[in-house]
C-alpha cells in the first residue's frame, strides 16, 4: 500500500525536522543555495557537525546537494513538506470513527422498543 | 469555498444519517447525546458543557484510562454559529478544567501553534434523512505531541512557500 510508503516517507521527513539546527539550515535554503561552509556561518558547531546534518536532510529528501566539485552547493527541495501540510488528513479517521458511533447511536435511539429517549 | 485551506489543513467528511434533522442537532448540542458518541474509543465525556447560543461557551472533558493512568483532557471554545437544524460553528481550543485556555507552550507544543481551530456543521434534510458536513479547519488539538510538530511544520512550510514565492 502507498499508505505505509507514505508513512515511512513522514516519518523520515519528521525525524530530519525534529531538529531545531537542520529547521534553521532549511530556513536558510528556502531563500536561495548555500554550501556546507555558507550554512555553518550562523551556528556554532563544526562542518562534520553542519555535514552531518545535511546527510540527515538529504536522506528524507528536502536537500539536494549539486555534484559540482568543491562548491557543491545545497539546494532545498520542500516536495516533502507537501506530504505534511496534508498530514490534517490523518484526524480524518478520527472523525469517522466518531460519526460511525453516532450513526450506531441514531439507530439504537430510533428503535421504539429499548430507548428512553423521549420521542418529542 | 476556501477550497485550499481545505485541501490543506482542514478535514471535510459528509454523511447521510438515518435519522431527521433535529435529531441530528441534538447529537451536536446536547450533552449526554454529544458524550454517547464523540469520544474516542475507550475514552469518556464526563463533561461537556454547551451554552449553545452565539458567543455561548463550551467546555468539554474527555478522559482516557492509558498506562499511566487516567488521563483527562479539557477543551474549550465558544459557539459563533447557531442556526437550529442547520448550522453549527464553534472553536476549540485546550484547556485547563476551568476553561482557561492554555497557551500552546503550557501545552509543551512549538511556538507558533494556534490555539484555536474550528468545527462547523452544515446539516439538511433529505426525504426524511439527514445529510451532514462537518468541517474542521486547523489541526486539531487532541494529540500533543503530534499537533505540535504538525504545527511546527505547517509553519516551516508556509514560510517556505513564502520564500520561495518572492
Amino acid at each position: 500500500m502507498t499508505a505505509t510508503l507514505d508513512e515511512a516517507r513522514l516519518d523520515d521527513t519528521f525525524a530530519a525536522l525534529a531538529n531545531p539546527t537542520r529547521r534553521a539550515i532549511l530556513r536558510r535554503l528556502a531563500a536561495g543555495e548555500a554550501n556546507v561552509n555558507e550554512l555553518a556561518e550562523p551556528f556554532d558547531l563544526t562542518l562534520p557537525a553542519i555535514s552531518k546534518h545535511i546527510k540527515v536532510l538529504e536522506r528524507a529528501g528536502l536537500v539536494v546537494r549539486s555534484q559540482r566539485a568543491q562548491y557543491r552547493p545545497c539546494t532545498l527541495d520542500a516536495t516533502p513538506l507537501a506530504a505534511i501540510s496534508t498530514w490534517a488528513e490523518q484526524y480524518r479517521p478520527v472523525w469517522e470513527a466518531r460519526f460511525h458511533r453516532m450513526d450506531e447511536y441514531l439507530h439504537q435511539l430510533q428503535q421504539p422498543r429499548k430507548t428512553g429517549e423521549p420521542d418529542d | 469555498m476556501t477550497e485550499n485551506r481545505a485541501a490543506n489543513d482542514a478535514v471535510m467528511i459528509e454523511r447521510m444519517l438515518d435519522a431527521p434533522v433535529d435529531l441530528v442537532w441534538r447529537m451536536w448540542t446536547e450533552p449526554e447525546h454529544f458524550a454517547a458518541w464523540y469520544g474516542p474509543d475507550g475514552a469518556t465525556i464526563p463533561v461537556a458543557n454547551m451554552d449553545v447560543r452565539v458567543g455561548g461557551s463550551r467546555l468539554v472533558c474527555m478522559e482516557m484510562q492509558t498506562p499511566n493512568g487516567t488521563m483527562r483532557m479539557w477543551f474549550t471554545g465558544e459557539y459563533r454559529e447557531v442556526v437550529a437544524n442547520e448550522r453549527l460553528v464553534y472553536t476549540e481550543c485546550m484547556s485547563d478544567e476551568n476553561g482557561n485556555v492554555l497557551s500552546p507552550a503550557e501545552m509543551g507544543m512549538p511556538e507558533g501553534h494556534p490555539a484555536l481551530t474550528e468545527v462547523t456543521v452544515d446539516i439538511a434534510n433529505v426525504d426524511g434523512r439527514t445529510k451532514m458536513v462537518m468541517t474542521h479547519t486547523g489541526i486539531p488539538a487532541d494529540s500533543p505531541g503530534a499537533t505540535g510538530w504538525t504545527m511546527a511544520f505547517t509553519k516551516l512550510v508556509a514560510y517556505i512557500e513564502t520564500q520561495r514565492s518572492r
